[in-house]
């Protein structure tokens, strides 16, 4: 499918030497949310299904697309076979709204069952009139021909004959599709029914297959967009947004347009990195949202939902029936909300072309999107094409719609094309959810042991989900509609006598729409979980159970078949599997038929399952370790294709089942990444069994979810038989099944929390003695006089090169460095415990900077902590370290300071707290706390020596690796580099024993010092990352020497932990942490990380710097590091702080730390832990 | 506090930069901020598409690539980080007009549905057979553990990994009977 839509379309209508098959239809097909009558009211509809082209070459044309299933291989095949043509001759052209007809969105299991019908007859109208042409050209009856390889033959003389291009040629002939044509018969059937190999395999397994994600079309642009803080909850937005700040991005290179619309707000760059740093950056103000009821145990919202009820079936007399019941069995069973889950998050392109658009997307239902793109533009359909590629597996209706509209506003808004690309915490948040559903069953048992009656209700709250677009820029209500979607299946497939079936209809709580199965997915977990326990309560074996009450043959011969296949056992009670140590085993049976579309439906393909469990009785882990399933399907197109797709809907639906449940807090969706929505994976994968019923000479049906509707009921069946529990909602995540084994007994004593002595309490005590203080002591020093700033020229360029690696040696930068990096510009506000304290311009600017400070003035600053004016720097700036620097040194540094660039831009004036606004009173402070740090031994050789320098003076290590006291002194002796914190991140101690699970060797601190990493140990993060960055310029031997002198102080073994020994028990799993960081941390897919058992953060007594590289995440060593180790991995860690909750990180850390540093008492507090660093101000890196 | 985020005009760390790269045996260069990731590169500079986006959070493995022979996520390796390595895209993987032995080996066991993932299961398994040459079903499914496939084609793309073993064991056996 290349080229211009509009240029596709008119070749079809006029070009020459083609066969074309059209069909007339009165109106369209209907959609979802149609208005009465609005589908006839388009009027009568000829639309092209095939043509056949002078080559012989056959290009056919199906409103459904290809969702991943194969589809266009199977539609291909039809065609194939009915034409009699090679398969390789057959191209599909699916769901271009341009060129394909319009059949409705592909759903519902439909395409081969009926949407390939019209196909199939088309086929069947060219073959006739080919044959009738050779009949004239041959001059023979039709009867004496035969079509082979799309060459008609005269029968008897093989020799003879006319390719159809030959037929096809020199003409233009429209025929329109006739219904009666007659169809080729199945047990002549050659390529339908066999397993033909799929035709996208090949270009997907090379690169070279275009998904909508891959078209770039010339001039293109890429577009992020920035939805409302109401993840996933479209009924609150419209009119939430207050404003937008342009100048947040301002910075961004490449930036073409911020877009906004309503509630829309996009944005477009030259660059797709650029583009998505602009979502990031830019500052929205949005009316705050909260209120959702509690969807993560959804059963109170949905009762609490308004709805109406909707009476689907009432048989007999259910009141009275249940009124003379000999055992009444009322249950309800709880779905919870789920997702797509596709891989790929939506994408899209759209483009203008003199006033007509053109849109390149994953819809599953491109005339349908083309109607809303035209409603939301105000443009006439006919100047909208969608051209419809494939995305990743969506499995209902996930964020592709949404996208295209996105990228049509933003093309529409800048006038050139626009991909847009949804991030994967926007597609988890926002794809309309498979919504929870709530199924009442009331009945019971009859004197006999029969179903008393059945007296079903269901509760779905979910509808087609409304185009996002429509709703953000007020084109379409925020008020959700109700969609009749409950009723799939919601009639179950057994005789009761007395029976009743209510679907009380109702909208969507959260944003929610069709997801594989549909309500029946759910409303036969219920039908299926019930008649098991009707069974066990009559002491009869469930299938038989089942038998007695199914009166649909093919049904029946269906369950027989697979109860055979999987040598079940009847029985009449659980626990007939028994168990081995901790592990119990169990098998389950169910069974369905789906019936979907509107009520009362058509069904597709019949399926059962037999699933064998294995249950952790102390974790509660559930495996599904084998599934048995049964299909009977009617004709196979292609078995390997509905063999592909039972397998696919026995693993995904088996995921939903155990793991699958989104979370929501107050606002929305908190399930934003794949830790917090986890998916089977290979691991966990049951082995699975087929057994395909051949029914070559029936109907096909279809297939593509029906082996997923038997999964939930078999699998709790199967749970029961193992436990003897029935679990009734889901999903059976080792949580909820531990806890139903395990119901707690006795209340364990809470461990009173831990509370350290209030910071404020200390400091207002400190700040009272600091007032009194205040008076006795001449807080103002004296003014030096201002000078013209010095000439770089005067000074050598060797002090200059000497300044600059005192300049290194000092890391200057990290604090002082302007918030865009301009070196020494100053402006930076760093994090200290009394507020944020900014860096001063120390670029030799006069006005701004230090241009005008003699030397004397700028040594006394440095050494005594006094600016030029006589006021009284805070000890941020560590002049109790610099005391010690040696005067060459320090005017080295002078004369590289002032031969920098002048920058005229003022840092903002530090304004603290009180008492500590009060700068008078750093005089005190260095009465108090000043003391030169001078560390000096003769004894221990010129390397400890040199190092101690470095590392004591100008080095300032103890600037954050000292604890502080109070008044924000670093505390000496014992104390002295004993850990300290810096701009929200723990320095830990350098002095004595460390937590590191292995010493800090001299080796160690060097490779640390010099590559930012030490594979015994970690990375440098944080500040401590730039401070290494800063350290490139010294040489070895002086990185050697702090090494040596740093190595002098550590202790001997690990720091004790104080307290009782602590035996923590061995972690329960985590799929959070499995699902979020296993992948790098445990799998290898992020390189050569350093083993998080040896990571220093994890053993530390402080969770603050774990949290900071999960919110904020770590750059790769190559982008951090002047000298970075070639091992290290080339991959960065990615900053979590869009996407996990405070609940989750901590989940993460409490998980890690219990895994990977089991001697380490648990962290207390995490969550709020987490949230105060959330709080802080990243720290902003050189 | 919040002004102290503001970003401000002309970030160095969004200036573009040229990187050389060696992707798929060929040397290009490129222009980009150091902190690009390398997944954008090959896509939008290099016009590759093996490699899809997926999570950007390298949980997924959808943008896998082999880096110096390894699969790792190339949605986390800022473009900087990968001047100096061998990068490996899925259309870099044959030679010699011939697809590599794991691409036949999914193409012959159909191992797709919608294919999204398929950049990464056929990459991650190219690596693991390059260090592993005959894994067991425990090895396999654990090396694929983090690579995320939502359709449901687990069974095929295990045979056609074991298949994919089979393969390259026997074209070794082949070679090595040649040799001696």
């Amino acid at each position: 499918m290349t080229g211009h839509p509009a240029e596709r379309r008119r070749h079809w209508q006029e070009a020459g030497d083609l066969l074309l098959v059209y069909r007339e239809t009165m109106g369209r097909p209907p959609r979802l949310g149609d208005p009465p009558g609005a589908a006839l009211a388009v009027g009568p509809q000829r639309e092209l299904y095939l043509a056949v082209d002078g080559d012989g070459r056959v290009t056919a044309f199906n409103g459904h697309v290809d969702l991943g299933t194969g589809i266009r291989t199977a539609l291909a095949q039809i065609v194939a076979e009915e034409l009699d043509v090679p398969f390789d001759r057959v191209a599909m052209e699916l769901g271009s709204t341009a060129t394909a007809p319009d059949q409705g969105g592909t759903i519902a299991s439909e395409t081969i069952q009926i949407a390939a019908v019209p196909l199939r007859l088309a086929a069947a109208t060219a073959r006739r009139h080919l044959v009738e042409a050779a009949s004239r050209r041959l001059n023979r009856g039709t009867t004496e021909l035969a079509v082979e390889a799309g060459t008609v033959r005269v029968a008897a003389e093989p020799d003879r004959g006319v390719p159809y291009g030959d037929l096809v040629r020199g003409a233009r002939t429209e025929l329109t599709l006739d219904p009666d044509a007659p169809l080729k018969a199945v047990e002549d059937y050659t390529l339908v029914g066999t397993p033909v190999p799929r035709v996208d395999i090949r270009p997907k397994a090379t690169g070279a297959w275009t998904y909508v994600h891959d078209v770039r079309v010339p001039g293109m642009l890429h577009g992020r967009v920035v939805r409302p803080p109401a993840p996933g909850v479209d009924s609150v937005v419209g009119g939430l947004l207050i404003g937008v700040d342009d100048s947040s991005v301002a910075h961004i290179p490449g930036l073409v347009a911020v877009v906004v619309e309503g509630d829309f707000v996009g944005i477009v760059a030259e660059r797709e990195e650029n583009a998505a740093e602009a979502a990031r950056c830019l500052r929205a103000t949005w009316r705050p949202v909260d209120g959702l009821p509690d969807l993560n145990r959804p059963e109170a919202a949905l009762r609490d939902n308004p709805a109406t009820p909707r009476r689907l079936l009432d048989r007999g007399d259910v009141e009275r029936a249940l009124a003379h019941a000999r055992a009444r069995l009322d249950r309800t069973y709880v779905w919870p909300y789920q997702m797509h889950g596709s891989i790929g998050p939506s994408c899209a392109v759209a483009a203008f072309r003199d006033g007509d658009l053109v849109v390149w997307s994953g819809t599953q239902n491109p005339h349908a999107l083309r109607g809303d793109l035209a409603l939301l533009l105000d443009l006439p359909e006919e100047r909208i094409a969608i051209e419809r590629h494939e995305a990743a597996g969506c499995y209902g209706r996930n964020c592709a719609d949404d996208v295209a509209a996105d990228a049509a506003l933003l093309a529409r808004a800048v006038g050139r094309p626009v991909r847009v690309q949804l991030t994967r915490e926007q597609e988890h948040a926002w794809e309309p959810k498979g919504a929870a559903q709530v199924m009442d069953v009331r009945g019971g048992l009859d004197a006999e042991g029969g179903p008393a009656a059945y007296d079903f209700e269901t509760r779905y709250p979910s509808n087609g989900a409304p185009t996002l677009a429509l709703i953000l820029t007020g084109k379409v209500e925020a008020t959700p509609a109700v969609y009749p979607m409950g009723d799939r299946t919601a009639v179950p497939p057994y005789a009761f006598g007395h029976a009743r079936v209510t679907v009380h209809d109702m909208p969507p709580i959260a944003r929610a729409s069709w997801l594989r199965g549909v309500s029946a997915l759910p409303n036969t977990f219920a039908h299926e979980s019930y008649i098991d326990e009707l069974a066990t309560a009559a002491g009869i074996d469930p299938i038989e159970y089942r038998l007695r009450y199914l009166d649909d043959p093919r049904a029946a011969a269906l369950v027989r078949a697979v109860a055979e296949r999987a040598a079940w056992v009847p029985h009449t009670r659980p626990g007939t599997h028994g168990g081995s140590g901790d592990i119990l085993y169990g098998r389950g049976f169910a069974y369905a038929v789906y019936v979907h579309g509107p009520f009362p439906g058509k069904a597709a393909a019949w399926a059962a399952w037999v699933a064998d469990v294995a249950v952790n009785r102390v974790t509660g882990e559930v495996a599904v370790t084998r599934v048995v399933v049964g299909q009977d399907s009617g004709l196979m197109i292609n078995p390997d294709g509905v063999r592909h797709q039972i397998h696919g809907n026995v693993i995904q639906s088996t995921s939903r089942v155990l793991r699958e449940s989104v979370g929501f807090d107050a606002t929305g969706v908190t399930s934003r990444e794949w830790g917090s929505y986890p998916i089977l994976a290979f691991p966990q994968v049951p082995e699975i069994d087929v057994l395909m019923v051949p029914r070559q000479d029936q109907p096909p049906l279809g297939a593509g979810e029906s082996a997923s509707v038997p999964s939930a009921a078999a699998i709790t069946n199967a749970l029961f038989d193992a436990t003897g529990i029935r679990f009734r909602e889901l999903p059976l995540t080792a949580d909820s099944v531990r806890a139903a084994l395990n119901p707690p007994r006795i209340a364990g004593p809470d461990e009173p929390p831990r509370r350290r002595r209030g910071f404020l309490a200390g400091l207002f005590g400190a700040g009272a003695g600091m007032l009194a203080l205040a008076t006795t002591l001449m807080p103002w020093r004296p003014t030096y006089p201002s000078i013209e700033r010095p000439d770089p020229a005067a000074y050598a360029a060797a002090t200059i090169a000497q300044g600059r690696l005192v300049a290194a040696a000092g890391a200057c930068l990290v604090c002082h460095a302007g918030p865009d990096r301009t070196s020494f510009a100053g402006g930076r506000g760093l994090e200290t415990p009394f507020g944020l304290v900014y860096a001063s311009n120390i670029t030799p600017d006069p006005g701004a900077g230090i241009g005008a400070w003699s030397y004397p003035a700028f040594a006394r600053a440095m050494r005594e902590g006094v600016s030029r004016d006589g006021h009284h720097l805070y000890p941020a700036h560590p002049y109790p370290s610099f005391s010690g620097i040696a005067e060459r040194d320090l005017q080295a540094l002078y004369a590289y300071l002032m031969a920098q660039a002048p920058v005229a831009a003022r840092a903002p004036e530090t304004a603290l707290r009180f008492p500590f606004s009060l700068r008078p009173l750093m005089a005190e402070w260095n009465a108090l706390f000043h003391r030169p740090a001078t560390v000096a031994d003769p004894a221990r050789g010129p390397d400890w020596n040199r190092g101690a320098y470095l590392v004591e003076a100008l080095g300032h290590c103890a600037a954050c690796h000292s604890p502080r006291n109070v008044l924000g002194a670093e505390r000496r002796g014992a104390a002295h580099l004993g850990g300290g914190f810096a701009d929200g991140w723990e320095a830990p101690a350098l002095a004595g024993l460390s937590r590191a699970p292995l010493p800090w060797t001299e080796d160690d601190l060097f490779a640390y010092l010099r590559t930012g990493r030490s594979p015994r140990h970690g990375s440098a993060a944080g500040p401590m990352a730039d401070v290494v960055a800063s350290l490139g310029p010294l040489p070895d031997a002086d990185i050697r020497a702090m090494a040596v002198y740093l190595a002098s102080l550590a202790g001997e073994g690990p720091a004790p932990w104080p307290g009782r020994a602590v035996a923590s028990a061995p972690p329960a799993a985590s799929s959070l942490f499995q699902g979020a960081c296993a992948s790098c941390h445990e799998g290898g897919a992020g390189g050569d990380l350093v083993p998080l058992g040896l990571v220093t953060s994890l053993h530390s007594a402080h969770p603050d710097n774990l949290i900071q590289a999960i919110l904020n995440g770590v750059a790769a060593s190559a982008e951090r590091f002047p000298t970075a180790d070639p091992t290290a991995p080339p991959a960065a860690m990615p900053a979590f702080r869009e996407t996990l909750t405070d609940g989750q990180v901590a989940e993460a850390a409490a998980y890690a730390r219990a895994r990977y540093a089991p001697g380490a008492p648990a962290w207390d507090g995490l969550e709020a832990a987490v949230a105060r660093v959330r709080g802080l101000k990243p720290h902003a890196g050189l | 506090m919040q002004d102290d985020r503001r970003p401000v005009a002309n970030d160095p760390r969004l200036a573009p930069v040229r990187h050389g790269l060696t992707v798929n045996g060929r040397s290009v260069a490129v222009e980009a901020a150091p902190g690009t990731r390398l997944l954008y590169v090959l896509r939008n500079d290099l016009a590759l598409n093996g490699p899809k986006y997926g999570c950007g959070l390298g949980q997924c493995g959808s943008c896998t690539v082999l880096v110096d022979g390894r699969a790792l996520r190339s949605c986390a390796i800022p473009v900087r980080a990968a001047v100096g390595r061998r990068i490996t895209t899925l259309e870099g993987l044959g030679s010699g007009g011939r697809l590599h032995p794991v691409q036949e080996a999914f193409i012959a066991e159909n191992a797709a549905q919608c294919g999204y993932c398929l950049n990464g299961m056929i990459l991650t398994t190219v690596a693991l057979l390059a260090a592993n040459p005959d894994p067991s079903e425990a090895e396999i499914r654990s090396s694929l553990q983090a690579n995320l496939c939502r359709c449901g084609t687990h069974i095929e793309i295990l045979r056609a990994v074991r298949a994919a073993a089979a393969r390259l064991r026997a074209a070794r056996t082949g070679s090595d009977g040649g040799e001696a």
